[in-house]
C-alpha cells in the first residue's frame, strides 16, 4: 500500500492500545475502510482530520473485554498443563543427554563456588561478632606522628598504663581487660613442654562471652594462681572436663634465670574458643601487674599487650578518644620529657579506638600479639570474584545453550500457540524448565560442597563446618542465589522462545535471527574471564617460584635452628664442645631469639633505625654470607665484643658512607656506648622475601642474651644428628622444653599462604576453563548438527575433512582470540597491582600472555575439533538421505 | 405493554440496517445514512449507536469478510432481531397512530 494513503500513525496505534477490545478488530477495519473512501471523497488532508477525529471518539481506555469475563482463560497453573510440563522438560532433558548433563555439571559447579565462598566470607565478616557486649568492645590503639604533622606509624599494642588510667579518667569507658600472650613451661611429671599461657584481667569473662563448662565466671581469674583451661586441654592433661581444683604447674616466667615451677589451681574450664575468634585460649592465667611497674612512668611507653575497653552505649567515640588523649597528655607530661630527652623521640602519639569486631579484616591494625587468625580481606575479594566467574560463566553456558537449541523447539513453541498458548504459559514454562535444571544443579552442588568442604578447609585455612551450612542467614542466601540463578540463566531463553511467531516456525524453516550477537558476545566473555585466571595463575606460580628459589644470600640447607631461651656465653661454649665431639655435626652458632630491632646514632646526630643481630664469630662462616669489606668478628680478639660491630651493605648505603670501616656508631642512651665498624658484610635476605633487606647490624655485646642456635650437619646425616642434638640438649639442659626446625623448610613455609593461594587460584582457573570448554563444546554440537546438511553437500562436492574442520572451528577460534583484547589489558593490570605487594617480584613478560593466549586457543581448539571432526568424517549419504 | 423507546437516530440506523440487509457493517451504515439524509454523521457516532442497539438487543452481529482494503481485518455484520423488528414496527405504529389524529386542517397546512 502506498504510503500516501496510510492513515495518521499515531492515531492508528492509540486506536489498537485503547480502543474497545471486543470491538477493535471491525473498528479498526471500518476505520481503514471509511479511511480510503474519504480520501478519493474529500482528498487526504481531511481524510486525515477525519479518521482522528473518530478514532479520540472511540477510545475507550478504560473498557474491559465483556468476553473475556464469559470465557475466562484456562487457569495459568491448571494441574493437566503442569503435568504436561514436567513431561515436556523431562523428555527434553531426556533426548538431549549431552546438553543436559553440560548444563546440570555446569551450574551446580558454579553454584558450589559459590557456595563454598560465602560460606568463607560469611565466616571472616563473622569474626568476632558472638560477644554479648559487641559493639561496644573496643581495642585501644594508637598512632604517631613526626614533628611535620606526617602519620609515621600506626601501633595496636599497650602497655600496663593505658587501661586503668583512662578508665579512672573517662567515665565512658565501663570497664577495660589487658590481654597477652606468653609461652610458658609447663611440667608434668618429669615432662616440660613449651604452652602457649594467656594473661588477662580477672573480668574477661564478664566483658567477652566466652562461657564456661564449670567454675564461677566472676571469681576464676580473681585468685593470682588460679587458672582457666579450656576443655581440650583438660581434656589432654587429665582425661576428663572434671578438673577443678586441680593443679598444673607452670614457671612463673621466661625472662628470668631463677624463675620456679609453682602450683596453679584450676578455677576454671572453658568451651573451646569459637572457630571465629581472634581470641583463642587454652591455659588462661590473671594478668599480674607489679607494683613497680605502675609507679614508673615511663611505662606509658612500653607496649607489649593488648588492651580492650567496654565503652557505655551511649558513649561518643569521639569524645572519649579526646578525654583519652587528654588525660595521656597531662598524666605521661614528665615520661614525655624523658623520652624526648633520652631517645630523643620527637614524634608524637595519639590513641584511638577500633571496634572489636574490625580487627580482623583489617590490614593496618591486624590481630595480634596473642590475638590470632589475621586476614588478608584481599582474599575474600580474590575468592568472590573466582567464584562469581565461575557463576557467571555457568550462567552463560545456560542461556547459550538453551537459545541455541530451541531452534529445534521451535516447533513445539508454534504448536503451543497455535492451539491457544499464550505468551505468558510459554514463559513459565521456559522459566519453569530453567528452574527445574537450576533445582537439580542446586541439589548436585549441595553434595559437591560436603563433598569438598574438607580440601577447602585445608586450602583456605578454615575449620568450616556442616553445621555452619545450615545458617538461618545462609540458608535464605542459597535460596537467593537459586532464584538469581534460575532467572539469571531462565531468564533470557524464556523471553526470546516465547516471542517467536508461530507462523514463521511452523511455515518454513526457521533461522535463529541473524548474526546472534548475544551467543558471540557470552561465549568471548567466557574466554576473555578464563583467559584471565590462566595468566593470573601463571604470575602466581612464577612469582612463587621466584619467591621459594630466589637465592637468599646465605645457604640455609642442613642447618637445624633450636630454641633455647636465654643461653649464655658459658652454656654455649659447653654446648659447642658437646656438640662438635660427632663428626656429623659441622658447627654451632648462636643468635639472639626474635627479632630485635633498636636505634642509633651515625656521622655524629643522624639517627637510624636497623636490625640488631647477637652473633657470634661463627655466624656468618656458617652461613656463608660473604664480607665484602673489613673483616669478620674475630674471637681472639677481646675488644671485638665490647667495641666493633658488622654491618650489612644496605646500612652503609643509608648511612651514606663512603669508607665504613672505622666509621662510629653510637648508642647514646646505653651510657654513651660507641663501637667502630670493622666490617661490612654483605645483603642477604634476613627476613622473608615479602619485606626489603633494611639496615642490618651484628654485635657481640656480652650482655645481650642469645636466644636461639644453629647446628650445621654433614648432608645425609639428619637422623644420627637430631638423635645426637636431642640427648646433649636434655642432658644441658633438662628442664628447657626442646624443638628444632630445618632452616630452609621454616623459610620455605613463609610461603605457605602463596602456596595455597596459588592452589586455588589454580583450581579456580581450572574449574573455569573447564566449564567454559563444557559449553563451547555444547556450542559446537549444535552448530554441527545444524550444519550437517551444509556438510554433506559440501562432502559430496568434494570438500576434504581438513577444509571441513577448519570451517566449523575457525568461526568459535575467532571468538576466543577476540576474547584475548578484553582479557589482557584486565589481566596485566591485574597481577601488576598484586605484584607491587612484593618488594622482590618477577617482571611481567610477554611469555605469560604468549603462553595464556596458547593455552586458551589449544583448549578451545580440541573442545571444538572433537565435534568437528566427527561432523566432517560422517556420511553424506546419511545426512541428505532425509529430510 | 410497554413499548421499547427508540431515539430518532436509532430509528435511522435501524432502518438503514435493515435496507442493507446482508451486507450492513460499520462503513455502508455510515454511508447509506449520508446518502439517503444527507446529513454528515460520523462513523463514530454510528458505531456506538450500533453497539447500543446490539446491547438492548435489537441487532445481533456476526463477524466476517475481511478484505486487504481493511488491512484483512474482519467486518462486522448487523441484521436486525425478532425484537428489533417488533420496535421498528412499534414506532412505526406510533407514528402513525399520531398523523391519523391529527385535525384535517391541521394536517393540510402540514402537507402543504
Amino acid at each position: 500500500m502506498p504510503n500516501a494513503t496510510r492513515p495518521p500513525r499515531w492515531a492508528t496505534r492509540l486506536l489498537s492500545w485503547w480502543s474497545h477490545p471486543d470491538t477493535r478488530e471491525d473498528v479498526q477495519g471500518d476505520l481503514l475502510e471509511l479511511y480510503h473512501y474519504w480520501v478519493m471523497t474529500v482528498g487526504k488532508r481531511r481524510a486525515d482530520w477525519r479518521y482522528c477525529l473518530n478514532v479520540l471518539k472511540l477510545l475507550r481506555p478504560l473498557a474491559k473485554s465483556k468476553q473475556a469475563r464469559e470465557y475466562p482463560p484456562p487457569f495459568l497453573l491448571s494441574p493437566d498443563m503442569l503435568r504436561n510440563y514436567f513431561t515436556i522438560a523431562w523428555r527434553t532433558l531426556a533426548h538431549n543427554k549431552v546438553y543436559s548433563l553440560i548444563n546440570v555439571v555446569g551450574l551446580s559447579i558454579g553454584l558450589a563456588a559459590a557456595m563454598l565462598i560465602m560460606l568463607y566470607t560469611k565466616d571472616e565478616v563473622s569474626y568476632d561478632r558472638f560477644h554479648a557486649n559487641n559493639p561496644h568492645i573496643y581495642r585501644i590503639t594508637n598512632r604517631e606522628f613526626n614533628p611535620a604533622g606526617v602519620q609515621e606509624r600506626v601501633g595496636t599494642n599497650t602497655g600496663y598504663f593505658q587501661g586503668p588510667r583512662f578508665m579512672a579518667g573517662v567515665p565512658e569507658i565501663l570497664s577495660f581487660v589487658r590481654y597477652r600472650e606468653q609461652r610458658l613451661d609447663m611440667k608434668r611429671g618429669n615432662e616440660v613442654t613449651s604452652q602457649p599461657v594467656f594473661e588477662a584481667d580477672s573480668n574477661i569473662f564478664s566483658v567477652f562471652s566466652f562461657p564456661l563448662l564449670s567454675g564461677n565466671p566472676k571469681t576464676a581469674l580473681k585468685a593470682p594462681n588460679s587458672v582457666v583451661v579450656s576443655e581440650d586441654v583438660a581434656q589432654r592433661e587429665f582425661g576428663t572436663t572434671d578438673v577443678l581444683g586441680k593443679i598444673i604447674y607452670l614457671k612463673d616466667s621466661d625472662y628470668e634465670d631463677n624463675s620456679q615451677f609453682s602450683p596453679y589451681i584450676i578455677t576454671g574450664v572453658s568451651a573451646k574458643c569459637p572457630q571465629n575468634s581472634s581470641i583463642k585460649f587454652d591455659i588462661l592465667k590473671q594478668l599480674i601487674v607489679p607494683q613497680e611497674a605502675m609507679a614508673d612512668n615511663n611505662n606509658w611507653f612500653n607496649f607489649f599487650l593488648n588492651t580492650f575497653v567496654l565503652l557505655n552505649p551511649n558513649a561518643n567515640l569521639g569524645k572519649v578518644e579526646k578525654q583519652m588523649n587528654r588525660i595521656y597528655v597531662a598524666d605521661a607530661r614528665d615520661a614525655i620529657k624523658t623520652m624526648a630527652q633520652q631517645f630523643g623521640m620527637k614524634n608524637r602519639m595519639e590513641y584511638m579506638l577500633q571496634p572489636f569486631t574490625d580487627m580482623h579484616l583489617n590490614k593496618d591494625l591486624p590481630p595480634d600479639n596473642g590475638l590470632v587468625d589475621r586476614s588478608n580481606p584481599m582474599y575474600s575479594y580474590i575468592l568472590t570474584g573466582i567464584a562469581l566467574f565461575i557463576l557467571i560463566i555457568a550462567c552463560i553456558n545456560f542461556v547459550n545453550l538453551t537459545v541455541a537449541r530451541s531452534l529445534k523447539r521451535a516447533k513445539e513453541i508454534g504448536i503451543r500457540k497455535v492451539v491457544g498458548g499464550g505468551r505468558s504459559q510459554l514463559t513459565f514454562q521456559f522459566l519453569g524448565e530453567s528452574f527445574l535444571l537450576c533445582f537439580a544443579a542446586f541439589v548436585f552442588a549441595v553434595l559437591l560442597v560436603l563433598l569438598v568442604l574438607p580440601t577447602f578447609n585445608q586450602l583456605a585455612n578454615k575449620a568450616l563446618a556442616l553445621s555452619y551450612l545450615f545458617d538461618v542467614k545462609l540458608v535464605a542466601g542459597y535460596i537467593g542465589l537459586f532464584l538469581a540463578t534460575g532467572l539469571l540463566a531462565g531468564f533470557y531463553p524464556a523471553l526470546v522462545l516465547s516471542s517467536y511467531d508461530p507462523v514463521q516456525t511452523l511455515y518454513s524453516r526457521f533461522k535463529l535471527s541473524g548474526r546472534n550477537y548475544l551467543q558471540k558476545s557470552l561465549v568471548v566473555l567466557q574466554f576473555a574471564i578464563a583467559s584471565f585466571l590462566i595468566i593470573g595463575t601463571l604470575t602466581i606460580y612464577s612469582q612463587f617460584e621466584y619467591l621459594t628459589n630466589k637465592d637468599l644470600g646465605y645457604d640455609d640447607r642442613h642447618v637445624i635452628d633450636v630454641e633455647k631461651s636465654r643461653l649464655n656465653r658459658n652454656e654455649l661454649k659447653l654446648l659447642r664442645d658437646e656438640l662438635l665431639k660427632n663428626p656429623n655435626i659441622v658447627g654451632v652458632t648462636p643468635k639472639n631469639g626474635g627479632r630485635w630491632g633498636t636505634i642509633a646514632k651515625i656521622n655524629g646526630e643522624t639517627q637510624q633505625n636497623f636490625a640488631y643481630e647477637t652473633i657470634d664469630p661463627n655466624f656468618l662462616p656458617l652461613f656463608k654470607i660473604p664480607i665484602v669489606q673489613g673483616r669478620n668478628f674475630s674471637a681472639d680478639l677481646r675488644t671485638d665484643s665490647t667495641q666493633a660491630v658488622l654491618v650489612n651493605e644496605t646500612f652503609v648505603k643509608k648511612a651514606g658512607w663512603k669508607n665504613p670501616i672505622g666509621q662510629v656508631v653510637d648508642f647514646w642512651y646505653n651510657e654513651n656506648e660507641k663501637y667502630r665498624v670493622v666490617g661490612v658484610v654483605k645483603d642477604h635476605h634476613y627476613a622473608s622475601l615479602s619485606e626489603e633487606i633494611g639496615p642490618q647490624l651484628f654485635t657481640m655485646k656480652p650482655t645481650n642474651p642469645y636466644g636461639k642456635f644453629f647446628v650445621k650437619i654433614k648432608p645425609g646425616t639428619e637422623t644420627a644428628s637430631l638423635r645426637h642434638l636431642e640427648k646433649t640438649f636434655k642432658r644441658l639442659f633438662p628442664i628447657m622444653p626442646y624443638s628444632y626446625t630445618f632452616l630452609d623448610e621454616s623459610n620455605r613455609s613463609k610461603y605457605e599462604a602463596e602456596a595455597k593461594w596459588k592452589q586455588i587460584m589454580l583450581f579456580g582457573a581450572i574449574l573455569t576453563i573447564f566449564i567454559s570448554c563444557i559449553g563451547l563444546f555444547g556450542l559446537a554440537t549444535l552448530s554441527a548438527e545444524r550444519r550437517t546438511k551444509e556438510i554433506g553437500i559440501r562432502k559430496v562436492l568434494g570438500a576434504s575433512v581438513s577444509s571441513l574442520v577448519q570451517l566449523l572451528s575457525s568461526d568459535f577460534l575467532k571468538l576466543v582470540g577476540f576474547s584475548f583484547v578484553f582479557a589482557f589489558p584486565a589481566a596485566w593490570y591485574a597481577i601488576d597491582a598484586w605484584l607491587q605487594n612484593y618488594p622482590y617480584r618477577i617482571d611481567i613478560s610477554a611469555w605469560t600472555f604468549v603462553v595464556a593466549a596458547v593455552m586458551a586457543i589449544a583448549i578451545a581448539l580440541l573442545t571444538v575439533s572433537f565435534q568437528s571432526i566427527r561432523a566432517a568424517l560422517s556420511n553424506p549419504i546419511k545426512s541428505l538421505r532425509t529430510e | 405493554m410497554k413499548r421499547a423507546f427508540l431515539g430518532e437516530f436509532e430509528e435511522v440506523v435501524m432502518l438503514t440496517v435493515a435496507i442493507l440487509d446482508e451486507e450492513a457493517y460499520g462503513v455502508t451504515v455510515t454511508q447509506e445514512i449520508e446518502q439517503k439524509t444527507g446529513r454528515s454523521v460520523g462513523f463514530s457516532t454510528v458505531h456506538t449507536t450500533l453497539q447500543r442497539l446490539e446491547e438492548k438487543g435489537f441487532l445481533a452481529s456476526r463477524m466476517g469478510g475481511a478484505t486487504a482494503e481493511r488491512g484483512g481485518r474482519r467486518k462486522r455484520f448487523f441484521t436486525v432481531t425478532a425484537a428489533g423488528r417488533k420496535a421498528l414496527r412499534d414506532v412505526k405504529q406510533v407514528r402513525e397512530e399520531l398523523w391519523r389524529s391529527l385535525p384535517p386542517q391541521t394536517l393540510q397546512l402540514i402537507t402543504g
